[in-house]
């Protein structure tokens, strides 16, 4: 099938800012493209040492574990922390130039979702240190929750970034609000660890379904239809949501900016 | 063909936001005064032919780049329509998307293709591009490393390039030295010459009076006058000399 060359031109700029998002990032490091890396285990090995060394906390292969849900997680943090600043910091872009301007939040995510997968090889890695290894469930289950998430992180970064725009203030709360959400969620913990009275808040966050759903996937080899499919309503209901309200205020973005 | 209906665009008044403090003594004034908009244009209507081209002059903050905003359609309008047959190629801020970590023929690419081209079509004309801004070795170098004349010849043998059917230009003329000011000049009148449908923002009144057919004078958002360019100039000339 041959594209029109509308589309074919759209194809080529997401391309493209994806491509400027991931290359240009680390450009004049000298580890490069390493960071993106390094930074998700770096932070395992400080929870690792902070977590299982000196807290002694009980929980068997423990940097699997904490790997296991600090990956996804970094992914869904760094692009939500990554956009709340993008319309606000492309504005001569925006104002001069015609072009979907989500492509800027795709290109975001999408660059993450990369990082993503390039760390995958560190946690195959672990598992097979500590004696496991990989089964089916991993093909089925990587690609669904991958889906969701993406879903989920797109649907909120289409909200933050223009309410960014708006509010600038957000743009300094949103790391505190990711950090709380950050102990909020079972990802250094596991969820049976919190005292029951408390347990109840952890579970009206819907971000505890995804991330469990991939622990459970790398740390226990299962698919939890259960957590998959609570993440997945949250997905849809996001994603709507964030094109909804994206679309009503897009239009007056050139005035806020 | 360009048909701009009963424009009315207006921003919200941008003071600066209230501390803390004040919001929280001041409150409800602030809350009211939000509704305050200011408006930029008011009821503006015109058309532009097919490769005829527009002259607009006026003085600062009359609206004359919010009008071209509204024209592109990186804006819309608060009130009214705006209709524009044909490709639009914007000369409003030369290289948006720049980035300085990129070569020059890295962000050729990446400003072609958002100035609405595929990347195969922006390498086909590459060579052609490149030759016009007369980089020579300096395309294969970051373009943090150049200076601002350089970047900005770059970005004007890029926009050039495009092939528009309607040009949308907010005085840029004056790109880079002399001799490549008069170059650009000559490459941009001749594709206004060329048929091309022209919307042209300026204060060089001699521009006007050389470039464009017809004029509209702006003021605080209306059209004052509008007419056969040479009128319109010399109307807007005799005014600014009472005030």
């Amino acid at each position: 099938m041959r594209l029109n060359k509308k589309t074919r031109q759209q194809l080529d700029l997401l391309k493209l800012l994806i491509k400027k998002e991931i290359t240009l990032r680390y450009k004049r490091t000298y580890l490069g493209f390493l960071w993106s890396l390094l930074n998700p285990i770096l932070t395992g090995v400080v929870l690792f040492i902070a977590f299982n060394i000196f807290m002694r906390f009980e929980v068997e292969n423990f940097a699997l574990f904490v790997m296991a849900a600090l990956f996804p997680w970094t992914w869904f943090s760094a692009s939500v922390t990554m956009s709340s600043n993008v319309f606000t910091g492309n504005v001569s872009l925006i104002k001069k130039v015609i072009f979907p301007k989500q492509f800027l939040l795709l290109a975001t995510v999408i660059a993450q979702l990369v990082n993503f997968i390039f760390s995958l090889p560190v946690l195959i890695g672990l598992v097979y240190f500590y004696g496991g290894s990989l089964t089916i469930e991993w093909l089925i289950g990587i690609p669904i929750l991958i889906l969701i998430q993406f879903a989920i992180v797109y649907g909120l970064v289409l909200v933050i970034s223009v309410a960014n725009a708006y509010f600038r203030d957000l743009e300094y709360l949103i790391n505190v609000l990711i950090s709380l959400l950050f102990w909020m969620t079972p990802i250094v913990y596991p969820l049976e660890a919190v005292p029951e009275a408390y347990q109840g808040i952890l579970v009206m966050n819907p971000v505890t379904y995804l991330i469990q759903a991939w622990r459970d996937l790398f740390f226990n080899n299962t698919l939890n239809w259960n957590n998959i499919s609570i993440s997945l309503v949250t997905a849809a209901i996001v994603l709507i949501a964030g094109l909804l309200i994206f679309k009503k205020f897009e239009k007056r973005l050139d005035e806020v900016l | 063909m360009i048909k701009a209906e009963n424009l009315w665009k207006s921003y919200p008044m941008r003071r600066d936001r209230p501390g803390f403090k004040e919001f929280v003594i001041n409150a409800p004034k602030f809350l009211k005064d939000n509704n305050n908009r200011f408006w930029a244009l008011r009821g503006v209507s015109f058309e532009v032919k097919k490769g005829e081209s527009l002259g607009i002059i006026g003085r600062n903050g009359a609206g004359k780049s919010t009008l071209l905003t509204l024209l592109l359609g990186v804006a819309q309008p608060t009130e009214g329509s705006v209709t524009i047959s044909g490709k639009k190629t914007p000369l409003l801020e030369l290289g948006a998307g720049f980035h300085p970590d990129l070569t020059g023929i890295e962000n050729i690419i990446i400003n072609g293709v958002l100035l609405g081209y595929t990347e195969h079509e922006v390498r086909d004309r590459m060579n052609s591009i490149i030759a016009f801004s007369e980089l020579g070795e300096f395309i294969n170098m970051p373009i943090r490393t150049y200076s601002s004349g350089m970047v900005m010849r770059l970005a004007f043998s890029i926009a050039i390039h495009t092939s528009p059917e309607v040009l949308l230009i907010d005085e840029i003329l004056a790109v880079g030295d002399e001799s490549f000011k008069k170059k650009s000049g000559k490459a941009l009148q001749e594709l206004i010459n060329g048929g091309v449908t022209t919307v042209y923002v300026s204060h060089s009144m001699d521009a006007i009076k050389k470039t464009c057919d017809r004029a509209i004078w702006l003021e605080q958002g209306e059209i004052r006058a509008q007419g056969e360019s040479g009128f319109v100039v010399e109307e807007y000339l005799k005014a600014q000399g009472q005030a």
